[in-house]
C-alpha cells in the first residue's frame, strides 16, 4: 500500500472546492479534488434560477451554467477531480483516507482544503418517515438532475430561500404547490422569490407547522395548524390538504465532522458546528483550510469567493506565490465578498427585524407574511412610478446586493448606483423603448413593462414568464394580481423569446387601464377560475 | 464537569409528553420519548446516548438525526443546544463495508 | 408518467436507452444509467423497504445517498442505496424487510 503525496488535497468538488483548486492551479499548484458524488459541482447543478449580485458575482447567470463554467475552468487548468471518491478520514498530520471503488486509498497533502458543504436539517412530526416526505434538495435532485417529478401535489415546509426557490422550480417542472408553510412569523427568504410564488396563487401560511402527514404506505394528505407564541397549536386552526409530497426546507447545517476529526478547534454556533478559522480559511491546524458552507452557511456566490481566497492563500503557503501577489488578490476578493454580505439579508443582520429599507421606506409587512406586496404598499417604492408611455415598473422592495437591471437598460432608465444594495430607481428623464431586456435580466423576476392607452381604455403589461406551455398571441386568458387571484380577463398580445433573455420569455397582455398596476401574472382560461 | 445528580434534581422527574412516540433516529427507530427518558437516567452527551440507545449508529451514522437529538436533549436539560457535547468525530465518515476496511494494509511511504 | 419530457429552463430531457429490470419479480421499464429510485418512482413505486423494529414503510428521503432510507435488496445484496445506484438491464430489485429480502 502506498501513500500518494499531493501539494493540495481538496475535499468536495462544489463551488468552494473547485474555485480553490482552480485559483491554486493558476499558480502552478497541482491539486487533487475528491468528491463522493458521481457528478461534480455540489449543489450548483440543481440551481436553475438566475443568481443575484453583480457582474463579477455572475449575476443573472443560472446556477447550472455557472457550474459548467467552473468545470471548464478546472479542466483548463488541469485540476484533477476524482468522483465517487468518499473521504472517510482526515488526520491531523494531513493524511486522508479515501474509499474509491471497493478499496481504501491513502493520500498525504502538504495542504488540505475541506469544502464539504452542508446537509439539510430535519424537523419531525407525526408521519415524517412516510414515503412522500422528502428534503427540498431531494426535490431539486429529482427534477433537475434526473428529470422526474417528485410528486403531483406538494406542500412546502420552510420559507427561506431554499423553500421559496424550490417551490417555484416545482411549478416549473409541472407540479402543483398547494401551500407553503413555516413556523416562523415572517418569510425568511428574499421578498422577490416569495412574490414569484405568491403570484402563481400559492397560499403562504406563516406561523404554521405540520401537525401530521397522513397515509398508510405513503403520503396522501397533510394537516397543518397555527402555532402560538408558546409553540403550541392554537385550537381551531387546523387546515388539511390533499398532497402526495411534503418537502422539508428547514435550513442547512455544515458537514464539518472531518475537520473535527483532524483536531481543528471547533465552535458550536446557532448556524452549526463550524471550525474556528481566519479570514483566509486557515483552521487551527496549520495547513488545513475550510471554505464554503462548511465554514458557515451562505450561498454559492460567497462559497466561490471564499474558495478563491483559500486557493491563493494555499498557493502562497506552499511557496507558489509571493506574499504581495497574495495580499493584492485577497484584497480584490474580499471587496467582492463584502459586497455580497450587505443589505437586508446580510449575515450580520440575521435574526434582526428590519423595518425600513436603507432609503427609509417601510418594508412591506404583507410581503413578509403573505408573500406579496399589497396594492396599497406597492406605490411606496422608487422603482414603481405611474407614467402613460411605456416604462419599467420595478417591484424590488428590499435591499439586496443585485444590479443586473441597471446594466441591462442601454437607455439609462434604471439606476442603482455604486451601492448595489440600493433599490432600483426609474429615471423618468430617459426614454424607455420597451425592449424588455430589464424584464429578462431581473433574477427576481420583479420587473414589468407597463404602457397606458395602447388602445382607448386599454393598456399593456409585459411580464417575465418561465413556464410551459408558452401562451400564444391572440390567446385569451385571465390576468392575476400579486396575490395570484384573478383580477380581469386579458388577451395575449406579444410573446417574445430571445437567446439574450436566457429562457425568460416576455409575455405581454392587454388589460383595462385601471388594471395596469394590478395585473402581474397570466393563466390560460381553462385552468384559472375567478374566486 | 457537570454534576449529574445535581442536574437531575434541577430538571425534575420525567414527564410523559403526547409526542413521545415520534421517531427521531430513522435508521435505528429510536423515539423522542426514549431519548428524553435516557436524559433522566443521566445520559447528557451525544456520545453516551449513541451507545445507550443506538441512535446515530445505524446506516446513516447520525447524518439525519444528529441535530434533532441534540436539541431534544438540550430541551430536556433546560439548556441551549450548545450545552450538549457533540459526538466525537471518528473515521469512517460514511458507512463502509467491513470487507473494504479489512483489505486496507495501511499507508506507508514508498 | 412522472417523467419530465420538456422543461421551461432545462429544455428537452436527455433520451436514454430503455431497459427491463425486475421489481419483486415483476418486469418494469427504466432508463439505463438513471438511479434505480427514478425508474421505480415513474412506475409508481413509493415504498422501498419496511423497517426492522416497527415494520414501517420507507422510501426516498434525501435522494443523494446520505439518509439511507431508500435502500433495497439489489441483485441479492441488501442495503443498496437506490437513489445513487445506476440502473442496469436485468437488475433484480426487491423490497427490503429489515435487512433482507424475505418477510421477517
Amino acid at each position: 500500500m502506498d501513500i500518494r503525496r499531493y501539494d493540495m488535497i481538496v475535499i468536495g468538488a462544489g463551488p468552494a472546492g473547485l474555485s480553490a483548486a482552480i485559483e491554486a492551479a493558476k499558480h502552478g499548484v497541482k491539486p487533487i479534488v475528491f468528491d463522493e458524488n458521481a457528478r461534480p459541482g455540489g449543489q450548483l447543478f440543481k440551481q436553475i434560477h438566475k443568481f443575484f449580485g453583480s457582474k463579477e458575482h455572475k449575476a443573472k447567470i443560472r446556477g447550472f451554467k455557472i457550474g459548467e463554467e467552473l468545470l471548464a475552468e478546472a479542466e483548463k487548468f488541469g485540476v484533477e477531480v476524482v468522483l465517487n471518491a468518499t473521504v472517510v478520514g482526515l488526520y491531523p498530520d494531513k493524511e486522508v483516507t479515501v474509499k474509491i471503488g471497493d478499496e481504501i486509498q491513502h493520500f498525504k497533502g502538504d495542504s488540505i482544503l475541506v469544502a464539504t458543504g452542508a446537509s439539510e436539517n430535519m424537523v419531525n412530526f407525526k408521519g415524517w418517515t412516510l414515503p412522500g416526505v422528502i428534503g427540498a434538495g431531494a426535490a431539486q435532485t429529482m427534477m433537475n438532475l434526473h428529470h422526474i417529478l417528485p410528486g403531483k401535489k406538494v406542500l412546502m415546509l420552510g420559507s427561506g430561500n431554499v423553500g421559496l426557490v424550490v417551490s417555484f422550480q416545482l411549478m416549473q417542472a409541472g407540479c402543483e404547490v398547494v401551500a407553503l408553510c413555516d413556523a416562523a412569523p415572517r418569510i425568511g427568504g428574499y421578498g422577490v422569490h416569495a412574490a414569484k410564488v405568491a403570484r402563481c396563487g400559492v397560499p403562504f401560511y406563516l406561523s404554521h407547522t405540520i401537525i401530521e402527514a397522513e397515509g398508510d404506505e405513503y403520503v396522501t394528505g397533510v394537516t397543518i395548524g397555527e402555532v402560538g407564541p408558546d409553540w403550541k397549536i392554537i385550537p381551531g386552526t387546523k387546515k388539511h390538504f390533499d398532497v402526495d409530497t411534503i418537502c422539508l426546507a428547514v435550513g442547512l447545517s455544515p458537514m464539518s465532522q472531518l475537520l473535527d476529526q483532524a483536531g481543528c478547534r471547533m465552535k458550536d454556533t446557532r448556524g452549526g458546528f463550524v471550525p474556528e478559522c481566519d479570514a483566509e480559511g486557515q483552521t487551527s491546524v496549520p495547513g488545513i483550510y475550510a471554505a464554503g458552507d462548511v465554514s458557515g452557511i451562505e450561498e454559492a456566490s460567497s462559497a466561490m469567493i471564499e474558495g478563491r481566497i483559500s486557493g491563493i492563500t494555499i498557493a502562497e503557503y506552499l511557496g507558489f506565490a509571493e506574499n504581495e501577489e497574495k495580499e493584492s488578490r485577497i484584497n480584490e476578493l474580499e471587496v467582492q465578498l463584502d459586497t455580497l454580505r450587505q443589505g437586508m439579508f446580510a449575515p450580520a443582520n440575521r435574526g434582526k427585524k428590519i423595518e425600513k429599507t436603507e432609503e427609509g421606506i417601510a418594508i412591506s409587512e404583507n410581503l413578509l407574511v403573505k408573500g406579496f406586496v399589497s396594492d396599497e404598499e406597492i406605490g411606496r417604492f422608487p422603482g414603481v412610478t405611474k407614467q402613460r408611455k411605456i416604462h419599467p415598473v420595478m417591484e424590488c422592495t428590499q435591499n439586496i446586493p443585485c444590479n443586473p437591471c441597471q446594466d441591462a437598460c442601454k437607455r439609462g432608465c434604471i439606476s442603482i448606483g455604486s451601492n448595489i444594495t440600493s433599490l432600483p430607481v426609474v429615471d423618468k428623464e430617459h426614454e424607455c423603448i420597451g425592449c424588455g431586456l430589464c424584464v429578462a435580466s431581473c433574477s427576481g423576476q420583479a420587473i414589468f413593462l407597463v404602457e397606458e392607452d395602447v388602445e382607448p381604455g386599454y393598456g399593456e403589461v409585459t411580464m417575465p414568464y418561465e413556464f410551459m406551455p408558452l401562451p400564444v398571441v391572440g390567446e385569451k386568458g385571465i390576468a392575476c394580481g400579486r396575490d395570484g387571484r384573478a383580477v380581469c380577463d386579458c388577451e395575449v398580445t406579444k410573446v417574445r423569446t430571445s437567446p439574450a433573455f436566457d429562457h425568460t420569455n416576455l409575455l405581454t397582455i392587454k388589460v383595462p387601464n385601471d388594471m395596469l398596476m394590478k395585473a402581474r401574472f397570466y393563466r390560460a382560461k381553462k385552468e384559472a377560475a375567478y374566486d | 464537569m457537570i454534576d449529574i445528580r445535581q442536574k437531575l434534581e434541577e430538571i425534575g422527574a420525567f414527564e410523559p409528553h403526547a409526542d413521545d412516540g415520534l421517531l427521531v433516529c430513522r435508521c435505528e427507530e429510536v423515539t423522542k420519548g426514549e431519548i428524553r427518558k435516557a436524559v433522566h437516567e443521566g445520559i447528557f452527551t451525544i456520545e453516551e446516548m449513541r451507545r445507550y440507545l443506538r441512535n446515530g449508529m445505524g446506516l446513516c451514522q447520525g447524518q439525519t438525526c444528529g441535530r434533532l437529538v441534540k436539541s431534544i436533549m438540550a430541551a430536556e436539560l433546560k439548556e441551549t443546544p450548545d450545552y450538549v457535547e457533540p459526538a466525537s468525530a471518528r473515521a469512517p465518515m460514511r458507512p463502509i463495508e467491513m470487507e473494504i476496511l479489512g483489505k486496507d494494509q495501511g499507508g506507508a511511504y514508498e | 408518467m412522472g417523467r419530465i419530457e420538456n422543461h421551461p429552463i432545462l429544455g428537452a430531457s436527455p433520451e436514454g436507452k430503455m431497459v427491463t429490470f425486475y421489481y419483486n419479480g415483476e418486469p418494469m421499464e427504466g432508463m439505463e444509467g438513471e438511479p434505480i429510485m427514478a425508474a421505480l418512482k415513474v412506475n409508481g413505486v413509493m415504498v422501498h423497504r419496511y423497517t426492522a423494529k416497527t415494520h414501517e414503510p420507507r422510501g426516498v428521503f434525501c435522494a443523494i445517498g446520505r439518509c439511507t432510507d431508500c435502500v433495497m435488496v439489489v441483485d441479492g445484496k441488501p442495503n443498496i442505496r437506490t437513489c445513487i445506484t445506476p440502473l442496469k438491464a436485468g437488475m433484480k430489485v426487491e423490497t427490503q424487510y429489515g435487512v433482507s429480502a424475505k418477510e421477517a
